[in-house]
């Protein structure tokens, strides 16, 4: 499904990922962990597709095809989606506007017609009432006036709407308290299915009690430095960082 | 040795046009006087240029290629067909077409009482005292070189006027038509005076059936008395062929509220003017506006607010949308005299950049000799949000569409300040109209 191989990147003159291999098969879910620092948000921001990074060698392939060259709405509709670590405020862009573009042109791009306002309307309100989004939430501009919480949410409500084939989450459980934790938890094992993966990246073993990975990997100064099952994940929270950043260093 | 200024083709134009205009334009000995007043000062200083600071960012002596000849009557039958610019909006529509009022075309039905609705030309035909008289303006004002024109060639226009604790439910709407396929120009003023308590909505809209290189000079002078409420709204319309100006005087008396808005959405090169003063104390005024400019059109709005009395509290938002090698140029200046204290100004610019070669400039002057005000200024001036575009391209929607709702979001917050249902909704489409053709 997501295949990255070999995946080199900087930023300025500054190296982030040096050499990420990563392959992502259907159904699965993988946790990406790792210090700060590690190029964690940068492989995120990589794969959707934003222009600040430059790609000095390697590939990533969805579904086979070659992702780096097409532009981040191309990705979108290609079936990736990135839930952002904090996503952003649009003030003047009402939320329901900003869905409905989204779905239709993911709807396009399938040959599929445009949704009428009343089936749009109760196929939004139908995942937001499952994600405790309120309708006075719909009617707020993008994300304007949302807690950290709520915005986690919303973008976990995206997700459901545009049924991506591959998910990646960026520190999707920092700024959460424990309620809101379960919320966007639930949210997204409702969306597992055989057909569609995950990639969730955190710092914290927390969120992983909730949506239970089948691989964690740890990355550290840009590359993938162990592969495990969930019992890394705990490993890690017992005993830290500390191994693999000397590792890397060394 | 005396240097002699050289004269442009515009300033050429002028000079020959006056004084074979200016006995058959309508008024008496009186308004004739006004007019060879108003354009004695032109022809003494010509056209503006670069140099005299109200026109530091429109050079209009290099800028006027042309001054054409008085527009004629025009196709009326072209213009009884044209479609509304604010479709729905419930308006008394009154016709200006070619620079003449057109009641034969106006919406004269079942006037309000307390309403009354004349010709300018009409009035200063008659040598109607009021009228005349409100054709004198200050100094500063009549001094203006877009003003001093309008006076000097204005052939017809509206008195309008609302008696005092009248509210008049239903806008009224100056509808300014251009008809012919040669450049023409015209000039027209409007009097309006909103009596005592009462209410009036003014709309005001400014278009051209051909695209050919008209100048529109169009100038309305609003009063606006103690405890009255007027919302004036103007959309600019024109084909890029032309040449719009326009001049808004209001005098705000004591409680009273006016808000004015203007959308530049049209014209080569457009300048939008505003003179007001706040003449008696408690009221509010809000002034507003939009530009939107792509290829290589030119516009300025260059307003100028004395704050002319205690505790009186205005908003001043100025938006800009500049694409291709357009220019935008803004100057606000808010003067604030001694015995003014208690007032609170807010005067804010924005313009977004679209292109490498698009221009803002931005003025924005305070000038404040009370001690107790609140009085603030900003500009900014930027291209499209990186994040922002991001996060709307993450979700599929295309660039183009991404850059119309970010580019409409930045508008939003000027337009929603339209009262008007309909006008709102209007422009809201012209603004989308535009988006699409920037898009396609």
């Amino acid at each position: 499904m997501l295949e990255i191989k070999n995946l080199h990147a900087r930023i300025g003159d500054r190296e982030i990922l040096k050499g990420l291999t990563l392959t992502v098969k259907p159904g699965e879910v993988h946790a990406i962990m790792g210090p700060n620092g590690a190029g964690k948000s940068t492989l995120s921001y990589i794969l959707a597709g934003k222009d600040d990074y430059e790609v000095t060698e390697g590939e990533v392939l969805l579904n086979g095809a070659s992702i780096l060259d097409l532009e981040p709405n191309e990705r979108s509709v290609a079936g990736l989606f990135l839930a952002f670590q904090y996503p952003i405020e649009i003030p003047g862009v009402a939320t329901m506007t900003f869905l409905k573009a989204a779905l239709n042109a993911h709807r396009k791009a399938k040959g599929e017609g445009e949704l009428t306002t009343p089936e749009f309307m109760k196929l939004v309100k139908g995942v937001a009432e499952k994600l405790n989004i309120t309708s006075d939430m719909l009617k707020r501009p993008v994300n304007v006036g949302f807690s950290g919480g709520e915005k986690k949410r919303a973008e976990i409500m995206q997700m459901a709407l545009l049924q991506p084939s591959i998910c990646i989450l960026d520190e999707t459980d920092s700024g959460l308290d424990i309620d809101a934790l379960k919320v966007v938890s639930e949210g997204v094992n409702a969306l597992r299915s055989p057909d569609r993966a995950f990639v969730v990246i955190t710092h914290y073993q927390r969120l992983l009690d909730h949506i239970v990975p089948d691989i964690v990997h740890v990355l550290s100064d840009g590359r993938i430095v162990r592969t495990g099952g969930p019992e890394l994940a705990l490993d890690l929270e017992k005993n830290g960082y500390a191994a693999y950043v000397a590792n890397a260093a060394a | 040795m005396v240097a002699t200024p050289v004269r442009t083709p515009a300033e050429l134009a002028l000079a020959a046009r006056y004084p074979a205009e200016r006995t058959l334009l309508p008024g008496t000995a009186d308004v004739i006087a006004i007019r060879d007043a108003a354009f004695g000062g032109v022809e003494k200083s010509g056209l503006p240029h670069r140099r005299v600071e109200d026109w530091k960012y429109t050079d209009l002596r290099a800028r006027l290629k042309t001054f054409p000849p008085a527009a004629g009557a025009g196709d009326v039958a072209r213009v009884r067909i044209a479609a509304p610019a604010v479709e729905g909006d419930k308006a008394r529509r009154l016709v200006i077409a070619n620079g003449r009022y057109r009641p034969e075309l106006s919406d004269l039905e079942d006037l309000e009482p307390g309403l009354s609705i004349f010709s300018l030309a009409t009035a200063l035909e008659a040598g109607d005292v009021a009228a005349v008289a409100a054709l004198k303006l200050d100094d500063a004002i009549a001094s203006n070189t877009a003003v001093a024109l309008n006076t000097a060639f204005m052939t017809d226009g509206l008195v309008i006027g609302v008696a005092n604790g009248v509210e008049i439910e239903r806008p009224v709407e100056l509808v300014h038509i251009a008809e012919g396929a040669s450049a023409a120009s015209t000039a027209v003023r409007h009097l309006v005076t909103v009596g005592k308590g009462a209410r009036l909505t003014l709309i005001e809209t400014i278009e051209s059936l051909d695209k050919v290189a008209h100048h529109s000079n169009v100038m309305t002078v609003v009063d606006v008395g103690d405890g009255a409420k007027v919302d004036h709204i103007r959309l600019q319309l024109e084909p890029d062929e032309a040449v719009s100006m326009t001049s808004l005087v209001a005098k705000i008396g004591r409680e009273a509220n006016f808000d004015t808005f203007n959308a530049a959405l049209g014209a080569g090169l457009a300048r939008a003017q505003i003179f007001a003063e706040f003449a008696g104390r408690d009221s509010q005024a809000g002034f507003r506006g939009i530009t939107m400019l792509g290829g290589r059109r030119h516009a300025d709005t260059t307003l100028s607010l004395v704050h002319g009395a205690e505790n009186c509290q205005s908003r001043e938002l100025y938006k800009a949308v500049i694409d291709g090698e357009a220019r935008s140029a803004f100057a606000g200046r808010i003067a604030v005299p001694a015995h003014a204290q208690k007032t609170d100004a807010r005067m804010m610019t924005a313009s977004l950049l679209l292109s490498e070669e698009a221009e803002a400039d931005a003025k924005p002057e305070l000038e404040i000799f009370a001690d107790d005000v609140q009085c603030g200024h900003g500009a900014t001036c930027g291209a499209i949000d990186e994040d922002l575009l991001f996060y709307l391209l993450s979700r599929g929607i295309p660039k183009a569409e991404a850059e119309s709702m970010l580019i409409l979001a930045f508008l939003g917050e000027a337009i929603d300040e339209i009262q008007n249902q309909a006008v709102h909704d209007a422009l809201i489409h012209r603004v989308e109209g535009w988006l699409k053709t920037r898009a396609a």
